[in-house]
């Protein structure tokens, strides 16, 4: 049976996307799966600092598979076999966790911008990823808000999660996500909140937004200093994994690998 | 000189890149061919034989009939939503994404950032 896709979306910026992404997936290959992550962010790439890469340590990206510079093969990243620094990514050597990421070179960013994207290739490319990397599950990170390959992601995953804050842009744009998800026939679509601010009681909040969206919420995950203190400079859920967040993080797990 | 077949080909591919269905159209699709749509999507090509599987493994409310079933392939294709790889009960049928555009910016916006990043510092 063929890998799982689980895309992680939210209809705005700065939700903590690509933090519960790296984490989730990497919590994903403890559990000693096969696990791939695809940067989809090719606007705005992010994922690979909290997997300890930089322009001068990336290799073949997405962006040179869609240009027909390199196979998908040639694009991943093996983190259990390069986990670089960082305590918590230590934990990672020898997991199977493979990481394809987009481009942060100026010059191949206004490339794509300009020239658009093959979305036949970029299917093909996902597809072939689980398919060359024989992985269990392939966590895509989207581009905020809701664009063509954000919603070709959607189109083709068995698992959709959607991170919100508690907050009414938040709440509002998140309907709007919803809607097309169930529209799209996605098999599981959850709901996610972060930075939820501690003071409140976490069970009404997941009740009141269960409520509203009639949809699963699969965890609320604390808004925290010590996570920004981190800076993305490793991954949180490993290297505190008795904070707060990482264990709010651990339930989403379960959802994850429990998903048909 | 190009032949007939080149022609032919190259009128395909034309067609091809001026169509093709967007994630957001195929919400528009009745269920049976939604599933089938995103089905083709995941497995990237699906034969004949196997869409009438599907749809005969579909609930009796969604399933279309083979007559329909071939209707609907058949219109699908013609919008060049499907791309169709041989005839019958042989057919393949492969989903044809539209390209995402490029920005429509100035064509100088995007030469003089180029060179711009093309001039760039290392450590910047």
């Amino acid at each position: 049976m063929k890998g799982k896709i689980v895309s992680i979306h939210s209809f705005r910026g700065g939700t903590g996307k690509s933090n519960v992404t790296a984490n989730l997936a990497a919590q994903v290959a403890m559990t000693g799966k096969r696990v791939g992550v695809v940067d989809t962010d090719i606007q705005s790439p992010g994922i690979h600092v909290l997997f300890g890469l930089d322009e001068n340590k990336m290799g073949k990206t997405m962006n040179d598979f869609l240009h027909g510079k390199a196979t998908i093969r040639e694009i991943g990243f093996s983190v259990g076999d390069h986990p670089g620094e960082g305590e918590g990514r230590a934990k990672l050597v020898g997991s199977n966790l493979f990481l394809f990421p987009s481009s942060i070179k100026g010059g191949e960013i206004s490339q794509i911008l300009r020239e658009g994207i093959d979305f036949n290739l970029l299917n093909e490319g996902l597809q072939t990823t689980i398919t060359e990397f024989d992985l269990d599950y392939l966590f895509i990170d989207t581009h905020p808000g809701l664009n063509e390959e954000t919603l070709l992601s959607i189109a083709t995953s068995d698992v959709l999660i959607i991170i919100l804050r508690p907050d009414n842009q938040d709440l509002q744009g998140t309907s709007v996500t919803v809607d097309i998800a169930r529209s799209l026939d996605v098999p599981n679509l959850f709901l996610l909140v972060n930075k939820a601010l501690p003071k409140y009681d976490f069970s009404v909040i997941k009740k009141d937004i269960e409520a509203q969206f009639e949809a699963t919420v699969t965890g609320v995950l604390p808004l925290s200093f010590d996570m920004a203190e981190n800076a993305s400079k490793d991954l949180f859920s490993l290297r505190y994994p008795d904070h707060e967040w990482s264990k709010s993080l651990r339930g989403v797990v379960d959802f994850v690998l429990a998903a048909k | 000189m190009p032949g007939v077949f080149d022609r032919l080909d190259k009128e395909i591919k034309d067609k091809q890149k001026e169509g093709g269905i967007s994630p957001l159209d195929l919400a528009g699709l009745p269920p049976s061919l939604r599933k089938i749509m995103r089905l083709m999507l995941r497995e990237l090509q699906l034969s004949y034989p196997r869409l009438c599987e599907v749809m005969d493994g579909m609930p009796e409310a969604e399933r279309l009939s083979r007559s329909d079933l071939d209707e609907a392939l058949s219109s699908l294709t013609q919008q060049f939503w499907l791309i169709r790889i041989g005839e019958g009960e042989k057919a393949i049928y492969k989903v044809n994404l539209r390209r995402k555009e490029g920005s429509k910016l100035a064509a100088g916006i995007w030469s003089a950032l180029d060179a711009r990043l093309k001039n760039k510092p290392k450590d910047s």
